[in-house]
């Protein structure tokens, strides 16, 4: 009687509604009220949750660590996610075609392997101002740097980030590249066509599912590299990678809970904009 | 098909343990163990019975109490020094009167080591007769009625050590004493001649033991075990695994004593007192040293003397003579009605480890016995915990509402804490007898009409060389001009000493860092340190230069200076501060010439947090602070900002009647004296003189050490290092 119901109520079978629910309870108690409580104080004082307007929104705005912090998460995201997006795509359609692709992509996957205090204190091995980087520089009769109080710091971050996440891109990618049928090839190259026609014509099209699950995951995956950031450089880094994550924790270390439940909720505003904007995309195509 | 009800019971079942399982995880620790022992319930379940803590009044002021025993008649008789002057007392009526029974003869005034009571009313003591490498160990023996004989035991010449000399002795019984030497070896005596009955060697002289004497059992203690023997027979016996992991936990034993023939134990150690069945299960804690002196930093415990289970003695010595404490002897007694743990629990929360507060936990603990004072150091050093790692955890807590009462605020952003409202306004609670104090230190944090945050001690930047370097009251201009002031010092050295007197003028109304002025302050230090020597390296070891005054003198007296620049107050001697200004050719101290003027740096600077539960324990505890029993206590924390107190801790009143001579390595030689008022009323004017604090910001402080040395080293121009830390910093501002 009550699976008949379910299937029933508004023509639709709701009992799939009852296995998220478990799920759906964890993601509402640990992330949704959460969620909500920011959301709340966004609009109160930082400890006296005295109600204040638009004011917490109106000081980060106007707030030019903030400002900073959003620019170089920006770059950082429009830089990396690229040249990871296409550089893992071309690994990964070089790997498919190889007898070692298997093994080659287990090797690409170590550096996720690695915990992110062990790739910290290599960074800083390296990039010391009187690192390994430097004195390897200095043989070769070049000047050294101090990598990590300059600019260059944004580009170790840039290819840190590569480095860790290439592999796992690589992995998705060839889950995408085995889906797509080899008799679709056959078909291809029996009507002459060529190998750039049918990565063309016939791998990118049946890889546009795969692209926003990538793309996403790698959005999301370029937060963690605060980690490393945060392990080398501490609480004020170079201004060129000084991040949101930065700021948000230095504010919660300085009670400033005011203005960082209000960026919070731009922060998870833009970002859920970002991911629905996508998806509609996905949809369209 | 038929199977299936049987599956979904069987999911059932399992997801409902899973369930139960997981909360009982989240069960509420249970609150089993009262430190009273034997205490009981009362009709609420608290736990009821403690032992209560009272100071006994005794005939005169002793420097120290060598041992304590109980007569067989009752009487307690004590031997200690007082009046310069060894003796022996004894009372009748628990310590309500004393009366002397002998002083120590004529003969063994001077140079006593150490001296025991036995339960008979016997007392012995060593002292050292000869000087140098011809020092020997006399033993001499007093009857109950003061008559006296030497013990003719003889310490053997030890071939590795220059002089044997005794470590420890103390009565077994009424006839035996037990005497430990400087190779670690303890020999079992005959009082009467001398002879030795047997010895106790524990290998290597290295590992120290103490020993403490129940009935005929001993017991030795190191560092790394616990041993138990029959003094009558030399048999070892075990004290049982459960003592070794208890004191492994609780510490070195102070003082030890028994109620019966040596099958048990009472012993105290820094965390308490404890008492032990030898080869039972369970070391039980009577009595938690956090809740009276026991815990106390400054006070040691040498001689326990159990009158029965619910009452007992401990003599003790406190160590701040500054603030006039002396020997004196604790009465604890079992008091039922009183809960075994307060109900209110005041929470006092730093990042470091203060001597002070410590201290100061301990007192006002004997004094409020209503109230359990909880201290947090954050930062123990063993964990690998960052600054910033607990400030993170003291927010989570804070806002949970776990937070602490009182914070001790040196190294947290204070001004941040209060603009949030973290502080509450302490105006009300410390505003009387405002003439006492150095006020213009007390307002350091004052924001308009708020007080959120007083700094309850201070430092002061000074400078000392002779007149070739530096004249008191000039500027930063002129002292940074005469070329290689500061040679010879580490660059690290020379940014962590000055930033103190010149951080304070950098910040801009606006809230934005001075880029001018810290180009000027790296422009002037590499003038006054000149040239950086060749070949000079950074040095590996990462821990932070000391900045005390003291550490520069030495280094000024050895010629490796030119000047001695740092702060003064963190140990305080005075003396010694004049003493090195007279060594050298037209040698003066005074404030540390920098870009700001009269400037102090507030020490133990405390708040009480508004979301503390207990705000009137909190404000009793900053009141009790300002007190002057507190403010003249000398822990290494920074001077007082008691006027009286301040003049206590400098003027060497401990030294009266007391003086000797100090010589140094490097040829002085000064004495340990009253100071003459001259002197006093120097710093004393000092110390009036002093308006602005100095910048107390970590992270400020970080980049312009890390920064700045690049300069000295000649890496990098002032100008370059100057807008870099200004970048930073002004990022660090805008947040």
């Amino acid at each position: 009687m009550m699976n008949q119901k379910m299937k029933t109520r508004g023509g639709k079978d709701l009992r799939g509604l009852l296995w998220i629910l478990p799920s759906f309870l964890g993601v509402s108690v640990l992330y949704l009220l959460p969620y909500l409580d920011v959301f709340r104080r966004s609009f109160t004082g930082a400890v006296d949750e005295q109600f204040a307007g638009l004011n917490n929104y109106r000081n980060v705005l106007g707030n030019t660590a903030f400002l900073l912090a959003l620019k170089n998460t920006l770059r950082f995201t429009l830089v990396c996610i690229p040249i990871l997006i296409l550089a893992s795509l071309l690994c990964a359609v070089l790997l498919s075609g190889s007898k070692y692709g298997g093994m080659i992509k287990s090797a690409f996957l170590m550096p996720m392997a690695l915990p992110a205090v062990s790739v910290a204190l290599l960074w800083r091995l390296l990039f010391h101002s009187q690192g390994l980087a430097n004195q390897w520089m200095g043989r070769f009769g070049m000047e050294g740097s101090d990598w990590m109080d300059t600019g260059k710091a944004f580009w170790i971050l840039v290819a840190s980030y590569i480095w860790r996440n290439l592999g796992y891109d690589i992995i998705l990618w060839m889950a995408g590249l085995s889906g797509i049928s080899e008799s679709i090839y056959e078909a291809a190259r029996v009507d002459g066509a060529g190998e750039w026609q049918c990565f063309l014509r016939i791998t990118l099209p049946n890889l546009k599912s795969s692209l926003y699950t990538i793309t996403v995951l790698s959005f999301l995956n370029s937060f963690k590299v605060f980690r490393e950031a945060y392990l080398v450089a501490g609480n004020y880094p170079h201004e060129s990678i000084y991040m949101m994550q930065h700021l948000f924790n230095n504010w919660f270390q300085s009670f400033s809970f005011d203005k960082l439940s209000a960026a919070a909720v731009m922060e998870g505003g833009v970002l859920l904009f970002a991911i629905l904007l996508l998806q509609k995309v996905w949809r369209m195509d | 098909m038929k199977y299936k009800g049987f599956h979904r019971m069987i999911c059932i079942l399992l997801s409902a343990a899973l369930v139960f399982t997981s909360l009982a995880g989240c069960e509420k620790k249970g609150t089993s163990g009262s430190s009273g022992g034997a205490g009981g319930d009362d009709s609420g379940g608290r736990a009821m019975g403690r032992y209560m803590e009272e100071e006994l009044s005794l005939p005169a002021e002793f420097s120290s109490i060598y041992d304590m025993k109980k007569l067989e008649d009752g009487s307690i008789r004590i031997a200690g020094c007082s009046e310069d002057r060894e003796s022996v007392w004894e009372t009748k009526d628990l310590g309500i009167s004393w009366e002397k029974v002998y002083d120590f003869p004529e003969e063994l005034q001077d140079d006593v080591r150490d001296t025991a009571v036995s339960s008979g009313g016997r007392v012995a003591c060593v002292y050292d007769e000869g000087s140098d490498a011809d020092m020997k160990e006399i033993f001499y023996l007093m009857e109950p009625d003061g008559s006296f004989g030497r013990i003719p035991f003889e310490l053997p010449q030890a071939e590795e050590l220059y002089v044997n000399l005794v470590r420890q002795i103390l009565f077994v019984g009424n006839d035996r004493l037990l005497i430990c030497d400087d190779q670690g070896i303890f020999y079992l005596v005959n009082a009467a001649d001398g002879s030795v009955v047997r010895t106790f060697e524990f290998g290597n002289s290295e590992n120290m033991y103490a020993a403490f004497a129940m009935g005929k059992m001993l017991l030795f203690q190191s560092i790394s075990e616990v041993l138990l023997y029959d003094s009558e027979t030399g048999e070892q016996q075990s004290p049982g695994e459960a003592m070794q992991n208890g004191l492994a936990e609780s510490g070195m034993i102070r003082a030890a004593d028994t109620l019966d023939a040596g099958e048990s134990i009472y012993y105290v150690t820094e965390q308490g007192m404890y008492h032990y069945r030898f080869g039972g299960s369970v070391v039980e804690q009577l009595i938690d040293g956090e809740l009276n002196s026991l815990g106390s930093f400054s006070v040691d415990v040498g001689s326990l003397l159990m009158l029965d289970e619910r009452n007992l003695l401990a003599a003790k010595r406190d160590g701040n003579e500054e603030a006039g404490a002396r020997a004196g002897i604790l009465k604890f007694a079992y008091s039922e009605d009183t809960p075994a743990k307060p109900d209110k629990e005041l929470k006092v929360y730093s990042l470091y480890e203060d001597n002070s507060i410590r201290q100061a936990v301990g007192g006002f603990q004997k004094e409020h016995a209503d109230v359990y004072v909880h201290y947090e150091a954050a930062l123990s050093g063993e964990d690998g915990m960052t600054v910033s790692d607990a400030l993170k955890t003291l927010t989570t807590e804070i806002m949970a509402g776990k937070g602490p009462d009182v914070l001790v605020l040196d190294g947290m952003p204070v001004e941040t804490y209060a603009e949030k409202g973290i502080l509450r306004d302490l105006s009300s609670v410390i505003e009387e007898n405002k003439e006492e104090y150095f006020e213009d230190v007390r307002n350091a944090y004052r924001n308009k009409e708020e007080l959120c945050a007083v700094p309850t001690r201070f430092l002061i930047p000074m400078v000392q060389a002779g007149s070739a370097y530096y004249v008191p009251g000039e500027d930063f201009d002129t002292f940074t001009k005469r070329v290689g002031a500061l040679e010879n010092m580490e660059p690290e050295e020379v940014i962590s000493r000055f930033w103190y007197s010149s951080s304070a003028a950098w910040k801009k109304e606006d809230k934005t860092l001075d880029e001018s002025r810290v180009q000027e302050f790296f422009e002037g230090l590499k003038r006054a340190y000149g040239d950086p020597p060749e070949g000079a390296e950074k040095k590996e070891d990462s821990a932070l230069p000391g900045t005390d005054i003291m550490q520069g003198d030495f280094r000024l007296l050895a010629g490796t200076w030119n000047i001695s620049a740092g702060l003064f107050g963190s140990n305080p001697d005075y003396k010694f501060l004049l003493a090195v200004t007279e060594h050298l050719d037209g040698g003066d101290f005074g404030c540390m010439p920098g870009q700001a003027e009269h400037v102090f740096v507030p020490s133990v600077t405390v708040g009480i947090s508004s979301k503390g539960s207990q705000p009137e324990a909190a404000e009793q505890f900053v009141r009790y602070l300002f007190s002057g029993e507190m403010q003249k206590i000398s822990q290494g924390s920074g001077l007082p900002v008691q006027k009286e107190a301040f003049r206590s801790v400098i003027d060497g009143h401990q030294y009266e009647g007391n003086t000797s001579w100090v010589d140094l390595e490097e040829g002085i030689r000064f004495e340990l004296a009253p100071r003459t008022e001259e002197e006093i009323q120097k710093l004393m004017g000092l110390a009036e003189s002093l308006k602005t604090p100095a910048l107390q910001d970590e992270v400020i402080k970080e980049a312009v050490l890390e920064q700045g040395e690049k300069v000295l080293r000649g890496e990098t121009e002032p100008e370059e290092v100057a807008a870099a830390v200004a970048q930073k910093m002004n990022l660090y501002l805008a947040e």
